[in-house]
C-alpha cells in the first residue's frame, strides 16, 4: 500500500478484522490430503505483525498531562484562614519530584507577613485587654503529595480543562515569634516542629504550567509569652515560663507550578 | 486575608482559567474546534428545580459563630443560568475569643468616682456578652452561572459529574440582641449624664444601647461545586459571603465613648455551607 493510502497509525487494513467479515469454510479431509512435502518449518519466534481487531482500538482519550519523573517548581502566596486576631501572608516555594504519575516528594519553604484584624483593635479598646498573639516568621517542610483524584470540566461549554486534586502530609519547623503586650519587655522566638496536611486542587493549563490552589493546615504547640510577664523580664526568662498552646495554622494557598522537563513524550501505545 | 482580597484571588484564578484555552487551542488548532466539547451530556441542571436542604456556618467569625440550617431553591432556566432563594436560621456560638475575654472581665461595674460616669472603662461581663448581637435568620436571592462543569475520577474507581457555579445577589439578615434595660440604661449616648456632684461627661459606651438589632439588607455573594452522586442528586460545597452593616461587637467602634450608628460598618459574613441537592423532575436529558 502507498504512503497515501496508509491509515492512520500506519495499520493495514487487510490486517484489521472487521466485524461482519465471514471466514471461508474450512474442510479437515482436504486440509488432510494436501500435499506437505514441500513444506518449511515456520520461525514462530521472530513474527512481529499480529493481527489487530477494531475492538483492541477503544476511545479513551490519553492522560493528557503526565508527571512521572518531572519536577514541579511552584512559587505561591498564602493566607491565614483560621485566626481573627493575627493575619499571616506568606509567600514561598516548592519543588516537587514526582516518582510516579501520582506521588511525589518535596520540599516547601515560606516566609511570613503580618498584620493585625480588626478584632486584635477592638479588643484593646472595647473590651480593655491586650491579646497575646505570636507571629510567624518562616516555615519549611518535607511532604509528600498523593493524587487520588482527577478530572476534566468544560469551561462555557466550550474548552475543556484537566484538573486534579491531591492530598499532601509533611514534617517540618516552624519559628513563631511573641509579640510583647509591654512593648517593653523584650520577643522571644521558637522553632515549632511542625506537622502538616493538605488537600489541593492543579489546573492543568500547559503541558509546562499549572496553577494550584489548596489548604494546607500546620500543626504546632506554640509557646506564647506567659501572663504574668513583668515576673520574667528577660526574654529567656519568659520563654522558660511560657504558655503553650495547640494551634492549627490553616492556609489558603495560591500557586503557579512551573514543570521541568516542560514537556513530556508517552512511552506506551494509547 | 481580606474578603475583597479573597474575591481578587478567585477572579484572578478564573481569569487565568478562561485565558488558559486560548493558550491550548493555539497550540493545537483542528477541525474539532467547531465542535461541541461535549457530546452526549447529561444535562445535570437544565430547566430543573433544586432543593438543598443545607447547613451552614460561619468561617473565622470574630465575636460569634452562627451554626444553622435551611433550605436553597434554585431554579436552572438552562445549563448555565438559573434563579435561587436562600434561607437558613442559625443558633449562636461565642468564638475562642469571646470565650478568652469573657474570662478575664470584672462581674461588675465597680462605683464611679467623682466626676466620671463609669467606675471602669472595660465592660462587666454582662455588658460585654449581652452587647454582642446574633443571625438567627439570614438568606438571599440571587442569579446564579454554572460556566464549568465535568467529570472526576476518584481513586481510578468512582467517576461522578461535578460543576461549579458563581452566585450574585441581594442578601438580608435578622440580627437581634438582648441587652437588659438595667444593664443598658444609657437613655441619651454620648451626652453628659448626673453624676454625684451635677452632670459629668459620659465617658462610657458599655451601658449604650448596642444597636445592632433589626433587619439588614446587603448583597450577597457565594461559589460552591455540586457534585453528583447519581442523576439527580448530588452533595453541594459552598462558600457564600452575606454582606450587610452590622456591628457585631455592640460597642463603641469609632472610639468617641458612645455607641451611635456610625459604629455600624459594611461588613462581610463569610459562611461555609453544605447541603444535598434534589433535582426535580428527577429523569435527566442528554445532549446530541
Amino acid at each position: 500500500m502507498d504512503g497515501d493510502d496508509q491509515p492512520a497509525g500506519g495499520v493495514d487494513e487487510g490486517e484489521i478484522e472487521m466485524e461482519g467479515d465471514t471466514p471461508p469454510e474450512r474442510d479437515l479431509n482436504a486440509d488432510l490430503a494436501t500435499d506437505t512435502s514441500d513444506a518449511v518449518k515456520i520461525d514462530t519466534t521472530t513474527r512481529d505483525v499480529k493481527p489487530v481487531s477494531w475492538k483492541d482500538i477503544v476511545v479513551v482519550m490519553r492522560k493528557p498531562f503526565l508527571k512521572l519523573g518531572r519536577t514541579d517548581l511552584m512559587p505561591f502566596l498564602a493566607t491565614t484562614m483560621n485566626d481573627n486576631m493575627i493575619r499571616h501572608t506568606g509567600a514561598g516555594a516548592q519543588i516537587n519530584y514526582y516518582l510516579t504519575d501520582v506521588l511525589a516528594v518535596g520540599v516547601e519553604g515560606q516566609y511570613f507577613a503580618k498584620n493585625f484584624r480588626e478584632p486584635f483593635d477592638l479588643v484593646g479598646r472595647q473590651a480593655r485587654r491586650l491579646p497575646t498573639v505570636n507571629k510567624y516568621n518562616f516555615a519549611a517542610a518535607l511532604n509528600f503529595h498523593y493524587v487520588p483524584v482527577y478530572g476534566k470540566f468544560a469551561v462555557l461549554d466550550k474548552h475543556l480543562i484537566h484538573w486534579e486534586t491531591y492530598f499532601t502530609a509533611g514534617v517540618g519547623i516552624t519559628q513563631s515569634e511573641v509579640i510583647p503586650r509591654d512593648p517593653r519587655y523584650d520577643a522571644f522566638t521558637n522553632i515549632l516542629i511542625t506537622p502538616n496536611i493538605g488537600a489541593s486542587m492543579r489546573f492543568f493549563l500547559a503541558k509546562w504550567f499549572t496553577v494550584n490552589l489548596g489548604i494546607r493546615d500546620y500543626i504546632f504547640v506554640d509557646k506564647f509569652e506567659p501572663t504574668d510577664r513583668m515576673m520574667y523580664t528577660s526574654a529567656s526568662d519568659a520563654k522558660d515560663h511560657a504558655e503553650t498552646a495547640f494551634i492549627n495554622n490553616v492556609m489558603f494557598q495560591l500557586g503557579a507550578s512551573f514543570w521541568i522537563p516542560p514537556s513530556f513524550e508517552y512511552t506506551t501505545f494509547r | 486575608m481580606t474578603n475583597n482580597a479573597r474575591l481578587l484571588i478567585g477572579s484572578v484564578l478564573a481569569a487565568g482559567l478562561l485565558a488558559g484555552p486560548g493558550l491550548a487551542a493555539a497550540e493545537n488548532k483542528s477541525d474539532l474546534d467547531s465542535q461541541p466539547a461535549v457530546r452526549h451530556r447529561l444535562l445535570l441542571v437544565a430547566k430543573r428545580l433544586e432543593a438543598t436542604p443545607m447547613f451552614e456556618s460561619t468561617i473565622n467569625a470574630d465575636f460569634r459563630h452562627f451554626v444553622g440550617g435551611g433550605l436553597k431553591l434554585e431554579y436552572h432556566l438552562n445549563d448555565m443560568l438559573s434563579f435561587g432563594v436562600i434561607g437558613v436560621g442559625s443558633a449562636s456560638i461565642d468564638t475562642k475569643l469571646t470565650e478568652r475575654v469573657l474570662k478575664t472581665l470584672e462581674e461588675s461595674d465597680p462605683t464611679p468616682p467623682m466626676g466620671a460616669s463609669s467606675g471602669s472603662r472595660e465592660p462587666s461581663k454582662t455588658e460585654f456578652s449581652q452587647h454582642l448581637n446574633k443571625m438567627p435568620f439570614h438568606g438571599a436571592a440571587y442569579a446564579s452561572v454554572t460556566p464549568w462543569y465535568g467529570k472526576l475520577a476518584a481513586f481510578g474507581k468512582a467517576f461522578v459529574n461535578f460543576d461549579f457555579y458563581f452566585q450574585g445577589g441581594v442578601a438580608f439578615a435578622q440580627l437581634t440582641s438582648s441587652c437588659e434595660a438595667s444593664v443598658c440604661d444609657d437613655t441619651n449616648p454620648g451626652a453628659p449624664e448626673m453624676g454625684q456632684n451635677g452632670p459629668v461627661p459620659d465617658d462610657n459606651p458599655n451601658d449604650d444601647p448596642p444597636l445592632n438589632s433589626g433587619f439588614k439588607p446587603g448583597l450577597y455573594l457565594g461559589g460552591g461545586i455540586h457534585v453528583f452522586v447519581n442523576d439527580f442528586m448530588a452533595i453541594d460545597l459552598a462558600v457564600r459571603d452575606y454582606a450587610f452593616t452590622d456591628n457585631p461587637s455592640g460597642a463603641d467602634f469609632n472610639a468617641d465613648l458612645a455607641v451611635k450608628d456610625d459604629d455600624s460598618r459594611f461588613l462581610h459574613h463569610l459562611f461555609a455551607g453544605v447541603g444535598v441537592s434534589i433535582m426535580l423532575p428527577m429523569k435527566v436529558k442528554r445532549t446530541r
